[in-house]
């Protein structure tokens, strides 16, 4: 696990309100599984106090360069955009449980944001479909293009791919052995209830309000069911983020 | 050389520089980034007769230069930690607190006794603001802070430390009544009743509604509160409240503290208690002070 500075190379807006950081660190280029995220200090003061949790959207070893994507809700990712190339940026990383990757025919379902640490995932199945959603622009769909069978797009004004939600895309998921998804709440949950009914293997990446990242200070809990139906709350940053749906409740 | 280590009744660590419960897990997760045995304490998360699963998320919000949290107690039981986290921790060179809560003084007892020996030292929480039953109901009146202290160090067969809560009116009084039960030492503050409201919803952040306000924005509030408390008691104080540097801390052992605990600052920095204790000796020897107590309450009013 490293922990240090990283020399940014670029921060670019690559859709409204989205942007896409490359730093180097050849370490954690190494070691990401994908759907691992990396936990960032944005400023060097004690506002904003804590890290900010971003998953990593592509993991280049040959290059040992780190790519996030994120998105601009708040105080900190408003700060991250104003890093230049040639800063550095304080990450540890990278952080909790990834994707297991499926040999057989997968699709990864994507909503906003959460299209970003799916791109890694895609690039490392064999056989991968894409159904990506957007709230408007689109980003990063060259490179689902680049290592997917087929993509389908959606966005909720009709400005990518189709008008409406990713989840009209498909009626059913019977084709694929395994579907990871990772997005809003209410479409996680939907295709969860569709590869319950389908019989497909499902794997969902939460997002919780974190502290640590590392799974001491417990706050980032996520309410799971183990096999003998008994409800916990597990930790997002350790356990997860990416949880067998079977498990995850995905309803608070 | 300037001497480090501090006793702080009986429990004997070799610098003052210890994790905050609630803060630091079992040790487990900052173990994968240090050696545990360069800390002088580990006080654990926060123990229960039973296991609990806490409240539900949101249990965090980042205010300024502050976090409240709001987690409930989530732990498994005082009896797997003692069959599956204590080994671990014992590996260490590292004294290892029990933080304790219950709802009721006889399962604060039950706790203590089942701990036992097994651990360096009890902290017992009467002032986390996160439960509804006990925790805090105990920690803010004298009589109550007195009766549980006297209870339960008469079943407590290592150092008892009381962890004091700052949401009280005059924390010397609650000092003084810890004391006269029977507290071997004190460990303040807990942290501080808040409220953080999210203006789009309307709604307050945190699903439990308010929560424990810790971070360098509780500084001020800990370093007067232990200066007051060190006027008050004879037993040891360990201060804790936004220590994020070693200057907070030589700031806290000015104010009367024998030993001082690191907790929000893990979270930015896994390394903070490491370069406190490297930053507290640099300190002494710069400065030729024999040993850390020697600073202990030297602030010149």
């Amino acid at each position: 696990m490293v922990y240090k500075d990283c020399e940014i190379i670029s921060n670019k807006e690559i859709a409204q309100g989205i942007y896409e950081l490359c730093f180097v660190s050849a370490q954690i280029a190494e070691a990401a599984e994908p759907g691992q995220f990396v936990h960032v200090k944005i400023g060097k003061g004690l506002d904003p106090l804590l890290r900010r949790p971003i998953s990593i959207c592509k993991a280049d070893a040959g290059q040992g360069v780190i790519s996030l994507v994120y998105q601009v809700v708040g105080r900190g990712t408003k700060v991250l955009t104003e890093y230049g190339p040639g800063e550095v940026l304080d990450v540890m990383g990278p952080l909790g449980k990834g994707f297991p990757v499926i040999e057989g025919k997968c699709a990864v379902i994507g909503g906003g944001i959460g299209n970003a640490p799916l791109l890694e995932l895609a690039s490392r199945l064999r056989s991968c479909d894409a159904y990506l959603g957007f709230r408007s622009q689109g980003y990063k769909v060259e490179e689902f293009n680049a290592c997917c069978s087929q993509v389908q797009l959606a966005s909720d004004d009709g400005t990518t791919g189709a008008k409406g939600f990713v989840t009209a895309l498909f009626d059913s998921l019977k084709q694929y052995d395994a579907v990871y998804t990772c997005g809003p709440k209410p479409m996680m949950r939907r295709v969860k209830e569709m590869c319950k009914r389908d019989g497909v293997k499902c794997y969902i990446s939460v997002e919780e309000r974190m502290g640590c990242g590392v799974g001491a200070c417990l706050v980032c809990a996520c309410k799971t069911q183990a096999a003998d139906g008994s409800l916990h709350y597990s930790k997002a940053c350790k356990d997860g983020p990416v949880f067998d749906a079977e498990e995850v409740m995905l309803d608070e | 050389m300037s001497n480090m280590a501090v006793d702080i009744a009986g429990i004997r660590m070799k610098n003052p520089v210890m994790t905050a419960s609630g803060t630091y897990g079992f040790g487990r997760e900052y173990g994968e980034y240090f050696d545990l045995s360069l800390l002088g304490g580990i006080v654990v998360k926060g123990l229960t007769l039973k296991p609990r699963e806490g409240n539900k998320p949101p249990r965090i919000a980042e205010t300024p230069a502050g976090i409240l949290n709001s987690v409930g107690l989530q732990n498994p039981g005082v009896e797997y930690f003692l069959e599956n986290e204590l080994p671990f921790l014992r590996k260490h060179d590292v004294a290892v607190i029990a933080n304790i809560a219950g709802n009721t003084e006889e399962e604060y007892c039950a706790m203590t006794e089942k701990l036992g020996a097994s651990v360096d030292g009890i902290e017992l929480n009467i002032s986390c603001p996160n439960v509804k039953e006990g925790g805090v109901a105990f920690g803010t009146r004298p009589e109550s802070v007195y009766r549980i202290t006297q209870r339960v160090k008469a079943c407590c067969k290592v150092p008892l430390i009381v962890k004091l809560s700052p949401n009280v009116t005059d924390i010397r009084e609650i000092a003084l009544s810890a004391e006269e039960g029977g507290a071997d030492a004190l460990s303040l503050i807990n942290t501080l009743l808040g409220m953080a409201i999210d203006i789009r919803t309307r709604r307050p952040i945190l699903s439990n509604i308010v929560g424990g306000l810790s971070g360098p924005a509780v500084k001020p509030v800990a370093v007067r509160m232990v200066w007051q408390v060190a006027q008050a008691v004879k037993i040891p104080i360990i201060g804790m409240g936004g220590i994020t540097t070693w200057e907070d801390a030589v700031e806290f052992i000015l104010a009367g503290a024998d030993a001082v605990s690191v907790g929000t600052a893990n979270f930015g920095n896994p390394f903070a208690p490491v370069e406190i204790a490297g930053g507290l000796k640099a300190y002494l020897e710069a400065n030729e002070i024999g040993a850390i107590g020697d600073i202990k309450g030297k602030v010149m009013i």
